[in-house]
């Protein structure tokens, strides 16, 4: 993937995640209140802001040419593949990808 | 597009009971300052979604102003310490995209700071052109 295009398909994730629930809750009025640590608070966001776009760039990829095994994952999206499991895990938990048959020794994912 | 003739797009989000009418004084005072900027009036800068912000890089501007009441003159309150405190947030979030987060700003403007507005609008806009247009237009221009 070109330099531009992975910035637009980034720009594009992050502007989704931003939509979601997660990433609202931390940024938005429910803060009010809440007593937390200010290192900690912004750790935490930073956390779950790179999370949720490296989530919704799976989604754009399974989306774009899926199904897709975790290592196709990784060449869509430029994340190593560790970490595309722990968010492959994470999705299929909420129900946002599933597993669609197997493809040599690897699982095939899609959207349900 | 030549570095030369690089204009910026400033898109400047204006709390209705400060910067907005800051920026109507600057222009009824007369208070000369360069046209790049595109004012839009929101009630309060803790109304300010990041999604905002991305958005107006994603579709044109090099440079997003966000300004709002002085700390402790918000109309609701708290709505410009609520942005204060997403700003951090929403710079590591360009940092993170690869777009500079000096393109995005948050300013204090009263509504009797007229003068201020002008200013700040021409040193952002300065400031800007010396960063050059947005990582999106060098894209469209490429």
């Amino acid at each position: 993937m070109t330099e531009p295009k992975k910035l637009s398909k980034k720009t594009d994730a992050a502007i989704e995640a931003l939509k979601r629930q997660r990433l609202r809750w931390v940024t938005g009025i429910s803060q009010v209140g809440v007593k937390i640590d200010e290192r900690k608070y912004h750790e935490t966001v930073d956390r779950i802001m790179k999370d949720e776009i490296e989530r919704q760039m799976i989604i754009g990829a399974i989306r774009d040419g899926g199904p897709l095994t975790i290592r196709e994952l990784s060449q869509a999206t430029d994340i190593p593949p560790n970490q595309i499991l722990r968010h492959v895990i994470a999705l299929r938990k909420v129900g946002e990808i599933s597993e669609a048959g197997e493809k040599g020794d690897e699982y095939l994912y899609t959207i349900p | 597009m030549t570095e030369a003739e690089f204009e910026p797009t400033i898109v400047a989000f204006c709390c209705n009971w400060c910067a907005y009418a800051g920026a109507d004084l600057a222009g009824t005072s007369r208070f000369e300052y360069p046209p790049n900027v595109r004012i839009i009036r929101v009630m309060c800068s803790g109304r300010i979604d990041p999604t905002f912000v991305l958005s107006a890089l994603r579709w044109g501007a090099d440079g997003v102003l966000i300004a709002g009441c002085h700390p402790g003159d918000c109309h609701y309150v708290k709505g410009n310490y609520m942005m204060e405190r997403r700003l951090n947030f929403m710079k590591n979030l360009l940092g993170y995209l690869g777009i500079e987060p000096a393109r995005l700003r948050l300013e204090w403007v009263s509504a009797g700071e007229g003068g201020k507005f002008a200013a700040l609008i021409r040193d952002m806009t300065m400031e800007i052109r010396n960063l050059g247009p947005s990582p999106f237009k060098k894209m469209q221009s490429a």
